[in-house]
């Protein structure tokens, strides 16, 4: 290897790696309290509290006094925005300070019978829990539960008073369907633990939630059907995002990056979805879901290259027409990724290749064109991509106007100014049409290698495109994603689950799960369900 | 890693930079030949006419149309002693790259292919890497020159217009590389297709204030007879029917036969399909050839009045056409064989499949032998459909 490309020291790595982590413990305030317990003094309890979330204007605390027995103080820590009010009022300190009187009349309850007697009967919340670790409460205060402290005791109730506003169920966005459900995923990860559950009732459907984020305490929820997944698979899940230890999840995405096989792939290795629907199809073929609060998109993994090629309603539509349609977006997907590269070499090095009167036209189009057909378009490309994300950036009301600047003023003015030949803003529009057909986040390595290709067939023609080309397709063999071959079922092959790649197989012929995926449980449903009208008596 | 993505992406710019996009050409610096004529100048050099598309005619959305407005197509020639030479001196005149890619006609002048043959031309368009191997080659009665300079009302230039017409296999088409094979096989003479420049007909209406200037267009002329690569002789279009029929090339076109109680009134009749089968025999004097043609049909007019949807009548018009079909093919055969004592048809490749021992003595003076060959035609002809009607409007003449 040449001797100027030689990397430092391994050592060196290593000790800037201790130094940093080392400063940044440093560098956070005092974290003493996250080991202590509670004392049975409320004052002390509620100073140690007041202490550690000093400055938190947001969190409440509300002291009253035990309807059957004055003696005993009680005292209720929530956060506010994050609590329900009315459950706390109704549930809590209305049940405790006025109603518990209801349930024994007449009767004091001694300070030592006190808490059995207020959990027993006295709270109205259907979920609690006791603890005496500081730490557990003010996780819980944080997360919406209320605490209730007690004087005399070394213990809190945590009150499960979640409420907050969130935003309602509403359409995929990022996944619009003609057909199929039309519920999304929102950001709040009971909500959508809830979705799924709704579509797969079953005891097998497990939901496991970790928190992951130093500072922000991320829910993070793993899913998966017992009896289906591959059991080695969720443990290799559960390994890889215990492995994460950042300050912050605040999307899927930092959680993809995290935990993908190939960083420095163009091709994402995780799949994500917002449509509950397509992610139970996931979990009911083996594969592990991963539901982050705080965001709709839902990773799962293992992940397949034609899973970005798929559509949810794929699998709802009748299968002839799904697979014409699959058709299209793979012939599309190649477009996306070739077509300008195609245009450039066979315009400037194999002439030869456009028939005549497509030559000429070409050539009669291109004859006031002052750029080599690369740099047009290479530019044509370049202002694409800009529009394209002007428009996702852009304030919504003003949409229209890049579209009229888009379509009219670099379209049709730039060709009628003779900068651009028209057949090329029609392989730029074209290609960029197609990389829409397909699901955006492998569009996203497509737009990037459509570029690599470009240069490729300016600098080579199509041998550079070929070659460039057969790269990408040994990068795509040499993937994979959770120990699944990320082009499987092609490659390597697996004959049965072929029907799920360009052909839709009918939903009656596929009785098997993908075999790469789910290893442990093969059989989907019984092999003689195809439909056929009832056999008629011969006569006579 | 660092190491390895560092080397990897150095090493790419590398390969890249240093090929430095080889043979890269933008069509901007391109000279499009569509049409290449070869003629011999006056003294006995070479005179190479080059079709060059203007492509500045052919965009179609341009303001005002963009044929009619300006000329399409540029014709310049130059003389050199061969061919190459010719070209270089050409590119002393063209400002772009000729490019040859794209050529679909090579026209040879008539004088050239009867005194010098077609073999210092082709030679070139063979060897060398741009022209395609499928350019028709075309003889020109008069000078290639001529040919090139004409006008096309229909296609964009008069090179498209000759390709098209080959295309359409009116007559008997040839390409380079069947041109080559031909003139390497002692089992039959290369024979090519004819053209002429011609009267074209005329664009009404579309000059205001006058009628359109006449314009010489292009058309085919029958077929150019060549001994080795020499031209010998022509077969007018009439000959070259019978020359495809004998050849079972094409089958293309309509046969006009008497009607069968009316003779003087004809009925006409498509060609659908034919076979062509030649079945030589050897006694060891002579080669003998049993050509059979089989061909179906289908009635498209009738002049007579008479009701021929019966299957007699059916049956005579097939007669008729079969014998129709025959003297055409014997017109040509006796021309050809007669005449220019060549073997244009192929008669020496199928004996040659059919008599391999025989053919070794044989090759060496094939032309002399086809020449006393003995050769019977038989005609299967059918008549398929008769059309939507079974007779002729109109009360029969009692």
């Amino acid at each position: 290897m040449v001797r100027f490309l030689k990397p430092r020291k391994p050592g060196m790595v290593k000790q800037s790696n201790q130094q940093v982590s080392q400063s940044r413990e440093s560098s956070l305030p005092d974290t003493s309290w996250k080991e202590q317990v509670l004392s049975p003094d409320l004052d002390t309890n509620l100073a140690q509290i007041k202490a550690i979330l000093d400055r938190c204007s947001d969190v409440m605390y509300r002291e009253f006094i035990f309807a059957q027995n004055e003696q005993i103080r009680l005292a209720l820590i929530y956060t506010d925005g994050l609590t329900d009010k009315e459950q706390i009022s109704e549930q809590i300190t209305k049940a405790l300070a006025l109603e518990v009187a209801m349930a024994a009349p007449g009767q004091e309850i001694s300070k030592s019978r006190a808490l059995e007697f207020i959990k027993q009967r006295g709270l109205c919340v259907n979920e609690i829990k006791q603890t005496d670790k500081i730490r557990e409460i003010i996780q819980a205060i944080l997360s919406g539960d209320s605490v209730l402290l007690m004087d005399g005791y070394a213990t809190a109730i945590i009150n499960g008073t979640r409420g907050w506003a969130s935003r309602a169920i509403s359409e995929p966005e990022a996944e619009p369907t003609v057909r199929g459900a039309r519920d999304s995923f929102v950001e709040t990860l009971r909500t959508n633990t809830a979705l799924l559950r709704r579509r797969i009732s079953s005891p097998n459907l497990k939901i496991e939630v970790f928190k992951l984020g130093e500072v922000t305490n991320t829910e993070v929820a793993v899913a998966y059907i017992e009896g289906i997944v591959n059991e080695k698979l969720v443990a290799e899940v559960k390994s890889r995002l215990q492995r994460i230890k950042v300050d912050a999840i605040l999307e899927s995405g930092y959680i993809e990056e995290l935990i993908e096989d190939h960083p420095w792939s163009p091709f994402p290795t995780v799949n994500h979805t917002e449509k509950p629907d397509r992610a139970a199809a996931m979990l009911l073929e083996g594969r592990v879901a991963i539901l982050v609060d705080g965001t709709p998109f839902v990773l799962t993994v293992p992940n397949l290259f034609v899973e970005h090629l798929h559509a949810a309603e794929d699998y709802y539509e009748r299968f002839i027409f799904t697979t014409a349609v699959r058709v299209i977006r793979f012939f599309s997907a190649f477009i996306s990724l070739t077509l300008p590269a195609l245009y450039i070499a066979a315009v400037s090095f194999h002439p030869e290749l456009l028939p005549t009167t497509l030559l000429l036209s070409i050539a009669g189009q291109r004859e006031a064109v002052p750029f080599p057909v690369f740099m047009e378009v290479l530019v044509m490309e370049l202002t694409f991509e800009t529009l394209r994300e002007a428009g996702i950036r852009l304030p919504r009301p003003l949409g229209q106007a890049v579209s009229i600047v888009g379509a009219l003023v670099i379209g049709e003015a730039a060709v009628r100014a003779g900068l651009v030949a028209a057949a090329t803003v029609i392989v730029v529009a074209f290609t960029g049409i197609a990389s829409f057909t397909f699901a955006y986040s492998a569009s996203i390595a497509f737009r990037l290698l459509r570029f690599t290709l470009m240069f490729l067939s300016a600098a080579m023609g199509l041998f550079g495109l070929i070659t460039g080309v057969a790269l990408i397709g040994i990068h795509l063999c040499s993937l994979r994603s959770f120990g699944v071959p990320y082009l499987s079922p092609a490659v390597p092959m697996t004959g049965t689950d072929l029907k799920d790649v360009v052909f839709r197989a009918p939903l009656w012929a596929m009785f098997t799960r993908p075999r790469l995926i789910a290893r442990q449980n093969q059989e989907r449903q019984e092999q003689n369900l195809k439909p056929a009208p009832p056999e008629t008596r011969p006569r006579g | 890693m660092k190491k390895r993505i560092a080397a990897l992406l150095l090493i790419t710019f590398v390969i890249i930079l240093a090929g430095g996009c080889w043979s890269r050409v933008e069509l901007t610096e391109l000279a499009i030949v569509l049409g290449a004529g070869v003629d011999l100048a006056e003294d006995g050099r070479i005179l190479l006419t080059l079709q060059i598309a203007r492509p500045g005619a052919f965009t179609a959305g341009s303001e005002g149309g963009g044929r009619g407005k300006e000329a399409a197509s540029w014709v310049i020639s130059a003389e050199g002693r061969t061919v190459p030479e010719a070209e270089r001196f050409l590119a002393m005149k063209i400002p772009r790259h000729i490019y040859w890619g794209h050529c679909i006609i090579l026209v040879l002048g008539e004088e050239l292919a009867r005194r010098e043959g077609t073999g210092i031309v082709t030679n070139f368009y063979q060897r060398e890497r741009e022209p395609r191997e499928n350019i028709y080659v075309l003889v020109a009665r008069g000078r290639a020159r001529d040919f090139l300079e004409t006008y096309s009302s229909l296609e964009r230039t008069s090179a498209q217009a000759a390709g098209f017409l080959e295309r359409m296999k009116t007559g008997y088409t040839v390409q380079l590389r069947e041109l080559a094979e031909m003139l390497v096989s002692r089992g039959i003479q290369p024979a090519v297709t004819a053209v002429e420049v011609t009267e074209a007909g005329t664009m009404p209406g579309q000059v205001p204030g006058g009628p359109p200037p006449p314009q010489k267009e292009v058309g085919v002329a029958g077929t150019a007879v060549f001994k080795q690569d020499k031209l010998i002789g022509w077969l007018d279009p009439w000959e070259t029917r019978g020359f495809l029929w004998l050849k079972g090339e094409i089958m293309k076109g309509v046969i006009i036969v008497p009607g069968p109680e009316q003779p003087e009134k004809l009925v006409s009749i498509r060609i659908r399909r034919g076979k062509t089968k030649i079945i030589p025999e050897y006694n060891g004097e002579y080669p003998r050839f049993l050509v059979k043609i089989q061909v179906e049909g289908d009635m498209v007019e009738q002049q007579t009045r008479e009701n021929l949807a019966t299957p007699e009548k059916i049956k005579l018009l097939e007669e008729e056409m079969a014998s129709e079909i025959k003297a055409r093919a014997e017109a040509a055969l006796d021309k050809v064989q007669g005449e220019y004592g060549v073997d244009i048809f192929g008669f020496g490749e199928a004996f040659h499949r059919k008599y391999k021992k025989e053919w070794r003595k044989l090759k060496y003076h094939w032309d002399e032998e086809f020449s006393r060959a003995e050769v019977e035609i038989a005609v299967d002809a059918q008549i398929r459909e008769i059309g939507l009607l079974t007779r002729r409007a109109g009360i029969p003449e009692e």
